[in-house]
């Protein structure tokens, strides 16, 4: 058995990993995964780059950004399987909701938030403008934001503010008043509802359908070992798993454990089961791809829409197409479920 | 930077330990350290305080409302990097394994970013070991007071002299293959059956 390290952050999209690790996945391809839980992406990064992780559960801009060393060192980082696509929602704090559904911006899809969003923000004062958050810089949450803000005819450098504020601290922020809402991953829109201090006001997949976010990042120079091919058969074998409805019950209840997400099962699974409930009232909403955990390939296109979104936030240069590219390793992921060893 | 003496802000949510390294700091002569609480408008403070250098826990999540500190340059103005440089790998590895991490404004010498840097990580493994023996000093005092409970309750309930008690205390443990406080703590867990 060789022993893997894979740092992970609590959310419901780590759930192929975890999967991986506890329910025979990693042990069936000769692997002892071991995981630990994070607390920032920021310590993934830090701890994949200064090895003390094999591997990481990682948002697929944070890839990027490090193997380009935006920001921190630089190093480059493969991505040999896609552990989600979506799994996103914006959710606003009730005083936002009700704004909202006066300029008509409520349960009527992304256009028609969008411009009440516009009209809402432009109506704000520069001292206190409408504030959103994020989970990080890098993140797809940045740029479905981005993109959000965009249709309403908004700024998002200047005409709104946009923090920073990690995912299990973001209820508490909407809850104390200092974020106007936010776009963070699962299951942490449906705590907002739950604890009656948000609405959901648009799926991830109502912004983007289907964006990349989670990918497993490893170090690019020993993302071609046996191990990691073994660990690419451990997490498409778990997301198989993890895909079926049926056993989403069984999944929520681990997840749902006090050493990984610590919430209740039944939260959980309402997102893997994508049947959200969007408002206090019991709203829901039913999306069967809202959260997809079995696009374990790398596509090539995913990579071209990472770089689109951060060359529009300004956060790459026009020049690192290729770079951004080069992080999508659809031909490792393709030799190992081939059962054959790359060799270079 | 004014008039070039350093400031450094420690962020830590743990504030014996910011205490602890705000004085290591000072007696290394970096007058001008202030500790920051781990809050929800961390960041605000810190663009309010302007620090050259940023300390910060590594199982703080604020860490990555640190990390905007490189994107969001309305909010400060001056450019931002974690650690040192990049050839400085053995400083960062023993930030990583104390569990520290720092922040530093780009333009500062390397060498004065080092000092700050090695003291943080001193402090944090001086704090993790006084740590580590306060909870095993607790957990020792704990365990005797355990071992004397059970010792009493088979000297009431066998008539033993408290030397065979402890005797087959530790001979049941011996055999058991267990710590004399499990054997202990099962005693005092029947006795409070019966």
């Amino acid at each position: 058995m060789t022993r893997l390290t894979a740092g992970y952050v609590p959310l419901t999209d780590a759930a192929v990993l975890i999967a991986a690790a506890e329910r025979g996945f990693a042990e069936a391809q000769g692997l002892d995964l071991v995981l630990v839980r994070e607390t920032s992406w920021a310590n993934i990064r830090d701890k994949l780059v200064f090895g003390h992780f094999d591997a990481a559960h990682m948002l697929a801009p944070l890839a990027v950004a490090t193997t380009l060393g935006l920001g921190h060192v630089a190093l480059p980082l493969a991505a040999p399987v896609v552990l989600n696509l979506g799994g996103n929602a914006v959710t606003v704090s009730r005083p936002l909701a009700d704004a909202l559904a006066e300029h008509g911006g409520l349960g009527g899809g992304f256009a028609a938030a969008a411009e009440a969003l516009g009209e809402i923000a432009r109506a704000r004062s520069v001292e206190e403008p409408l504030t959103l958050a994020t989970t990080f810089p890098f993140s797809t949450h940045t740029y479905l934001l981005h993109r959000l803000l965009g249709a309403g005819g908004l700024d998002p450098e200047h005409d709104v503010r946009i923090i920073v504020v990690p995912p299990p601290f973001m209820v508490d922020a909407l809850r104390r008043g200092h974020v106007d809402g936010f776009c963070v991953g699962s299951p942490w829109n449906s705590v907002a509802v739950d604890d009656g201090v948000g609405t959901i006001l648009l799926l991830g997949n109502q912004i983007v359908r289907l964006a990349p976010e989670k990918v497993l990042a490893v170090p690019a120079e020993r993302a071609d070992d046996a191990d990691m091919a073994a660990l690419i058969r451990a997490l498409a074998a778990a997301a198989a798993w993890c895909a079926v409805p049926e056993n989403h019950a069984d999944l929520a209840a681990l997840l749902g454990e006090p050493r990984h997400l610590d919430l209740p099962a039944a939260l959980v699974q309402r997102t893997l089961d994508g049947a959200l409930v969007v408002d206090s009232a019991g709203e829901k909403r039913v999306d069967p791809e809202f959260l997809v955990l079995d696009a374990s390939r790398p596509e090539p296109t995913q990579a071209d829409w990472l770089f689109d979104a951060m060359r529009a936030a300004g956060h790459v240069p026009e020049s690192s197409r290729d770079a951004v590219r080069a992080v999508y390793r659809s031909d490792l992921f393709d030799a190992a479920m081939a059962g054959t060893p790359v060799t270079r | 930077m004014q008039d070039g003496v350093v400031s450094v802000a420690v962020v830590d949510a743990d504030r014996a330990r910011a205490a602890i390294i705000e004085e290591g700091l000072r007696a290394a002569g970096i007058p001008r350290v202030a500790i920051v609480p781990d809050s929800p408008d961390l960041l605000d403070r810190l663009v309010a305080l302007a620090p050259d250098v940023v300390v910060i826990a590594l199982d703080s999540p604020s860490r990555d409302v640190l990390e905007q500190m490189f994107k969001v340059s309305r909010v400060v103005e001056r450019p931002v990097a974690v650690f040192v440089d990049r050839s400085d790998t053995a400083t960062m590895q023993a930030a990583i394994d104390a569990g520290v991490s720092a922040y530093v404004v780009d333009g500062l010498k390397p060498e004065r970013v080092r000092a700050i840097v090695d003291m943080a990580v001193m402090r944090f493994n001086a704090y993790s070991r006084m740590r580590r023996e306060l909870d095993e000093a607790k957990t020792a005092l704990a365990d005797r007071r355990t071992i004397d409970k059970a010792k009493g309750l088979l000297m009431t309930r066998k008539g033993l002299s408290e030397a065979d008690a402890y005797a087959l205390l530790r001979r049941t443990a011996m055999n058991e293959k267990k710590r004399l406080v499990e054997i202990a703590q099962a005693i005092i867990t029947a006795a409070e059956l019966f």
